[in-house]
């Protein structure tokens, strides 16, 4: 039974010490790192060297996406070309936005992976790139490299990306697997 | 009655049951695999040992009741013999689930977590079996998933007697088999299916069809004879309705499974009901029409109106598929201008099993009875001089119709009569209405609608109120 007698103790009990909460101090202190991130950009910019400028996505990428940073989809291959992917939608369950549609497929003639997806499809207007599918696989078959996603479109149909897109393309921060060869060859292609 | 005591509390029980009937049927659930309701007692399994005090452990399944008995269920002695008994089952099992189409509903992969839990001790490599050993035109056995409890067999050799099944060798080498020459030709066969307590029997039609938990069931009722067996229609659910995928899967019979009515049909359905996709989803009729001249439905419904008021002499072919809420419909706003007949849909199809003594009923209608109950057993007929026939479903020979009589169809398929017809309106399926059927024995059962019929066809009931009601 809870006791209903008793207040709850929350985890995140207030840990302000006398100086935060004598208040100004901390915000001018706030004031000043913001101060100081405008002025770095602004002395970089007259000086005609790139600041925190936006990129230009998609014609401009980054170098530098965070090391945990989850980009578009890489489905892996077995090492005869053929998806690693069993087809147990268990990625499909955990997707919390519903947007991975599978359709399996009976393959007798393959005795070990007599299940695989003949349609794997994704739909990238709605996935929160949350990488709940990947934790939810099994089989290692979906990854999320850190490269970014090469998505945009004018068009949400168009934003359904399928099986032989999602297995065709290099990452180039994911060599783990022998993905097929990219244009320029040895696995470091693009990233389409 | 018997006076035992089921972990500490004292219950009475009749005198000629079991420990395991009693425990669950007083609420204390001990597992099992290879005992069910409706088989006789096989006590394979051993996942049902209970303890019976000063007596040590013992199957529940097939242990007689006895006064003053004290039992447990869940002493530790229970619990560890419980846990290795699954460590035995599994321990040539390949663990497909990921590509099982048991999985979601499987006995074993419930208990493995209920009662077990650890990964196998065993550092034996598994000993490997057939793998999709065809058994018939209907269903593949994975042998190695199967942990011979043999309740296929049983079922073959109990309730269908087909006797189909057997099990060959023994030990770790046995195999669920037909017999030597035949093909698993079981008019019931696909009740082994749901029997089968993991997921070594697998339907053909069912086969990586879907996960089962993106299926949802709606309760329903087996059109196809006037046993009306207790079904349940799986089909996807709402939250996982495909967008990319064919949509047409999304308004699809995924499999069909029997609903556990004692009255009606116990826990079986005979093959014909497994396939109920083939006689709801043939192509659709869903354009109202005048002589096969496309029209709105309100353009048809006032025709038939018309129609029927200006003709003489009425007649009225009533569908022995219309549901009890339907019948009563057109009993209410129509039958009183109508000479009615009831007209079998249906009939036995050449190949098809017409009557038996388990479940297949001559009449492959499902509500010949309810229909006879509102409008008599006169077969069908024309008075001299109609001039106007109402036909309500399939299974009409239109040649009959008589010379000069209009023709109004209420339909659901494609079919080379509706163009021909005077009105044709396309009518909603049992699938996406609700209704109740009553079968030969005089049993009324509820069905529920599945899908939403489409826009352009109409519930039969609205039409019989649209055309005979007050203006
Ligand atoms: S990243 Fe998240 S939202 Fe996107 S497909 Fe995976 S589970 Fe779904
Ligand atoms: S990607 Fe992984 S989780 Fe998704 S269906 Fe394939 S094997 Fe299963
Ligand atoms: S039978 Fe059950 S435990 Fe075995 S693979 Fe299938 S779902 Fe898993
Ligand atoms: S196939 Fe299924 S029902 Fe038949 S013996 Fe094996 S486990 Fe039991
Ligand atoms: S259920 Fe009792 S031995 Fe199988």
């Amino acid at each position: 039974m809870m006791d209903l007698g008793r207040r709850k103790s929350y985890w995140n009990r207030p840990t302000l010490g006398l100086w935060e909460r004598s208040y100004l101090p901390e915000v001018l202190r706030g004031l000043a790192v913001t101060g100081g991130v405008i002025a770095r950009n602004l002395a970089r910019w007259l000086t005609f060297r790139k600041g925190a400028l936006t990129a230009r996505y998609p014609e401009e990428r980054r170098a530098d996406y965070a090391a945990g940073n989850r980009g578009k989809h890489v489905l892996t291959t077995r090492p005869d070309g053929r998806p690693q992917c069993i087809a147990c939608m268990l990625c499909a369950t955990a997707c919390p936005a519903r947007v991975i549609e599978i359709e399996a497929a009976f393959d007798p003639a393959d005795a070990a992976h007599p299940k695989h997806p003949a349609r794997f499809e994704i739909d990238y207007s709605r996935c929160v790139f949350c990488g709940l599918c990947v934790e939810a696989c099994p089989e290692d078959a979906i990854r999320m490299p850190q490269d970014v996603p090469d998505l945009p479109s004018h068009d949400r149909g168009e934003m359904w990306l399928s099986r032989d897109h999602l297995l065709g393309w290099c990452p180039r921060s994911d060599a783990a697997k022998p993905y097929p060869p990219g244009p320029a060859g040895g696995g470091e292609g693009g990233s389409l | 009655m018997t006076r035992i005591f089921l972990n500490g509390r004292e219950i009475e029980v009749a005198a000629d049951t079991t420990v395991l009937r009693a425990a669950l049927d007083n609420g204390v659930y001990v597992p099992y695999f290879c005992w069910h309701p409706r088989l006789s007692v096989a006590g394979n399994c051993r996942i049902c040992m209970v303890e019976v005090e000063g007596k040590g452990l013992d199957i529940a399944c097939n242990m007689p009741v006895s006064e003053g008995m004290k039992v447990l269920t869940d002493s530790d002695e229970v619990r560890a013999a419980r846990k290795a008994m699954m460590q035995f089952l599994t321990l040539n099992h390949p663990v497909d689930c990921g590509i099982c189409d048991k999985a979601g509903e499987c006995t074993l992969q419930d208990y493995h977590f209920a009662y077990n839990g650890a990964p196998s001790i065993s550092a034996e490599p598994k000993v490997r079996a057939t793998k999709f050993h065809d058994l018939g035109d209907r269903i593949l056995i994975d042998n190695e998933r199967c942990i011979v409890c043999s309740r296929c067999v049983r079922f073959t050799h109990e309730v269908s007697r087909s006797k189909a099944l057997g099990i060959q060798g023994r030990g770790d080498t046995s195999l669920v088999r037909c017999e030597e020459g035949r093909r698993f030709d079981d008019p019931y066969s696909d009740n082994v299916i749901d029997l089968c307590p993991v997921g070594a029997l697998l339907s053909r039609s069912f086969l990586y069809k879907a996960r089962v938990w993106f299926l949802e069931a709606t309760p329903s009722v087996c059109p196809g004879c006037a046993r009306g067996c207790a079904i349940r229609i799986w089909h996807l659910r709402a939250d996982r309705r495909l967008q990319r995928l064919d949509p047409r899967r999304n308004l699809e019979i995924a499999r069909v499974t029997p609903l556990d009515d004692p009255a009606v049909n116990g826990p079986w359905i005979c093959n014909k009901g497994r396939d109920l996709a083939a006689i709801f989803e043939r192509p659709r009729a869903d354009q109202a029409m005048l002589r096969g001249r496309p029209v709105p439905l309100a353009e048809a419904i006032s025709e038939a109106r018309r129609l029927v008021d200006g003709a003489k002499r009425r007649t009225a072919l009533v569908s022995s598929w219309g549901s009890d809420g339907e019948l009563a419909a057109f009993r209410d706003h129509l039958a009183a201008r109508f000479d009615v007949r009831v007209k079998p849909d249906h009939v036995p199809q050449p190949g098809e099993i017409v009557e038996d003594d388990i479940l297949i009923r001559a009449d492959k209608n499902p509500n010949t009875r309810g229909a006879r109950a509102l409008f008599g057993e006169r077969p069908v007929a024309f008075e001299p001089g109609t001039d106007l026939v109402l036909v309500w479903g399939e299974g009409f020979d239109y040649s009959r119709v008589p010379a000069g009589a209009k023709v109004v169809l209420l339909g659901s398929y494609l079919a080379p009569e509706n163009g021909a017809a005077d009105v044709f309106l396309p009518i909603s399926v049992q699938t996406e209405r609700d209704g109740s059927y009553t079968n030969s024995d005089g049993i009324a059962r509820r069905f529920e609608a599945c899908f939403p019929p489409g826009e352009t066809i109409a519930h039969a009931a609205d039409l019989f109120a649209a055309i005979g009601g007050r203006p």
